[in-house]
């Protein structure tokens, strides 16, 4: 009953008309980001952040927040008509979402997609609404050894997925850890990388860093790769009048594809570095073993589409678990959400749901309502995000540079973090052409100085000694679960991408 | 060029890690682990992870092989135009520079459709302009003489 007060009490801070229009505002640019290729979550959340900054806490996080999984919902209406993924948690979506439109279905497959992501989304909520209280009561007895097998944890399973380029993953990882020493140590207030420089007393900000690599870099990369040049003649039309909704054949055959991409998405989001990609394309691989029929899967099988879709959208709420109750971002996605919070003087943790409420329930209560109007959204605009994928490239490439240079310039008014973010953006665009992994950077930037201090708090309070890892119940199954991610992971996700594309695990983690 | 960034990526690492042990103490006076003990560890995991690296590469001998064959001229000027823009936005501020910026941007970009582009050049700062410094109330670069 406890929880369900407090999801009451959070639905009414997420009901006011004001936060409803945060609400709203976040759900369709999430989805026009989702449209957009070569743009992630992660790009539309760090070069939106700034723009969130004069408005309250509650609405700017629930804004955010349906930035980040009204991203999913887009990112599919480009997989189906288009045949490209708006984003990498979507590429298992274009096997049979393309195919299905090429056969003159793409009515029914934008249908059932939607439909897919609320049922993945909203069964990822309540999911959340009855783990998150729990999580938070196991990690009160979590201590600095846990949080710091946490944080490896995290960047462990992202570097894994990456598959053969590990190594580039490490180094990325590295650079990452590198960037967040910079500042003053505020142990002994040493200045360290500092070179007199009054701009890096307080350390290399996270945002320009975010901002440059996954906005400008991904911009880069597109150009590179010619996305500026092809037109979107390819787009396929779609029937508004007649064969628009799917079948009662559709419904009954995927209902129980629904649950099981739910549950599976839902588990693999809460693990910490593996994402909405990997969800998408093990519940595919995993729908296909199932079927009856696998020879169909790649033809335009509904059930096809349905599985990464309810899957992806259903990690993107898995993940805020960790994001909520261990303060431990999964991805580079929920990093800057983690950055959200911490502009905004929130430190999200074991104590963060009972310390704040109103915010915590606020923001579960927000993404009910987000997932209702995202369905809405995904079903009756179809036009009009048509109608974006239709903006050429090369006049939304000089823009996106323009909301990234003084986006950043607006968080503190400074030319040198806006010079930095630049910087950001032609290092990232080497990263991401050599196959390095900027969401490794960027969740290692964020969790250097978390592990850092954990670390050294650890080793002082073991005089030193490394046992301390193996003595502790709770740091001795994080160890544990630790070792059977790192194993297995790349193993099923290896089984999951056969055939699949599973190279896009490069891009897992964004 | 994959080699080349490597290199560039070792002697990064190299850098750090000698300022790591040159300037930073492993241990406090109090004998507690010190501001150099962190980047110790990351300096010396840099270095031998990225030389791993860089021997992988060298056994592929893959010299220059981008995985994506792509258009290197493209890029350059985008990134020529953003670093200009850059520059344009110390010297004029955020408001014009957007302007000048889109305005030779998109004349590069988007060949033929002089109209359009002058259309987005003058609509896009205006827009920006109004949810930045009107309605959020959050700072646009000024110009480098109104500073003065």
């Amino acid at each position: 009953m406890d929880i369900f007060a407090d999801l009451m009490m959070g639905l009414s801070v997420a009901i006011s008309p004001i936060n409803i229009l945060y609400l709203l505002i976040g759900a369709m640019v999430g989805m026009v980001v989702g449209v957009i290729p070569g743009f992630g979550p992660s790009a539309g959340l760090a070069i939106l952040l700034p723009v969130t900054f004069g408005m309250d806490p509650i609405g700017a996080i629930m804004m955010l927040a349906a930035i980040y999984y009204g991203a999913m919902y887009g990112g599919t209406i480009t997989s189906i008509l288009l045949n490209t993924p708006g984003e990498s948690a979507t590429v298992a979506s274009t096997f049979d979402g393309f195919p299905l439109a090429k056969a003159g279905r793409a009515g029914p497959a934008l249908v059932m997609q939607a439909v897919a992501s609320f049922v993945g989304g909203t069964v990822g909520v309540i999911l959340i609404t009855v783990l998150a209280p729990m999580f938070s009561q196991v990690s009160r007895s979590f201590g600095p050894p846990e949080y710091f097998l946490l944080a490896m944890m995290g960047m462990l399973t992202l570097i894994v997925m990456i598959g053969t380029n590990w190594r580039l993953g490490v180094i990325s990882a590295l650079i990452g850890f590198a960037l967040g020493t910079v500042g003053v140590d505020l142990e002994t207030g040493q200045g360290r990388y500092t070179f007199g420089s009054a701009e890096l007393i307080g350390g290399i900000y996270f945002i320009p860093i975010a901002i440059g690599l996954f906005g400008l870099g991904e911009l880069f990369y597109a150009f590179y790769s010619g996305l500026h040049r092809t037109g979107t003649g390819g787009i396929v039309q779609y029937d508004k009048e007649e064969r628009f909704w799917p079948t009662a054949q559709d419904w009954i055959s995927t209902r129980m594809t629904m649950v099981r991409g739910s549950i599976l998405g839902f588990v693999v989001g809460v693990i910490p570095g593996a994402g909405a990609t990997i969800a998408s394309l093990m519940a595919y691989s995993t729908e296909r073993s199932l079927s009856k029929t696998p020879e169909k899967f790649g033809t335009g099988e509904m059930a096809g589409l349905v599985a990464p879709e309810t899957a992806n959208n259903a990690a993107s709420s898995g993940a805020m678990i960790p994001l909520l109750t261990l303060g431990i971002p999964g991805s580079a996605s929920t990093a800057v959400l983690l950055a959200a919070f911490l502009l905004w003087g929130l430190r999200p943790g074991p104590l963060f749901m009972e310390q704040n409420p109103e915010l915590a329930w606020g923001l579960i209560a927000s993404m009910y309502l987000g997932n209702m109007a995202l369905l809405a959204i995904s079903i009756f605009a179809i036009p009009v995000f048509v109608q974006i994928i239709k903006v050429p490239y090369r006049v939304l490439g000089p823009c996106v540079v323009v909301i990234c240079a003084l986006g950043t310039f607006s968080v503190h008014a400074s030319f040198v973090e806006m010079f930095l973010m630049f910087g950001a953006g032609i290092v990232g665009f080497f990263m991401r052409l050599y196959g390095y992994s900027p969401a490794a950077l960027v969740l290692a930037l964020v969790l250097g100085p978390l592990a850092e201090e954990a670390l050294r708090q650890t080793l002082t309070i073991s005089r030193g000694s490394f046992i301390i890892f193996v003595d502790r119940t709770p740091s001795l199954w994080i160890i544990v679960v630790t070792v059977v991610l790192v194993v297995f992971l790349p193993l099923l996700h290896r089984f999951g991408g056969k055939g699949t594309g599973g190279g896009e695990a490069e891009k897992a983690g964004s | 060029m994959r080699i080349a960034f490597l290199i560039a990526l070792l002697a990064a690492a190299v850098f750090y890690s000698y300022i790591a042990f040159a300037d930073l103490n492993f241990m406090t006076r109090t004998g507690r682990l010190g501001p150099g003990f962190f980047p110790r560890l990351i300096g010396v995991a840099a270095i031998i992870v990225t030389l791993w690296a860089i021997l992988d590469e060298l056994r592929r001998g893959r010299i220059s092989s981008e995985d994506v064959e792509g258009s290197w001229l493209d890029v350059a000027v985008l990134i020529a135009l953003a670093v200009g823009y850059a520059v344009l936005i110390r010297l004029f501020g955020g408001f014009i520079a957007t302007f000048l910026f889109l305005a030779v941007a998109l004349t590069i970009l988007n060949r033929g459709q002089h109209i359009k582009n002058m259309a987005v050049a003058a609509l896009v700062p205006a827009i920006v302009y109004l949810l930045f410094d009107r309605i959020l109330n959050a700072n646009m670069p000024p110009a480098l003489f109104e500073l003065l």
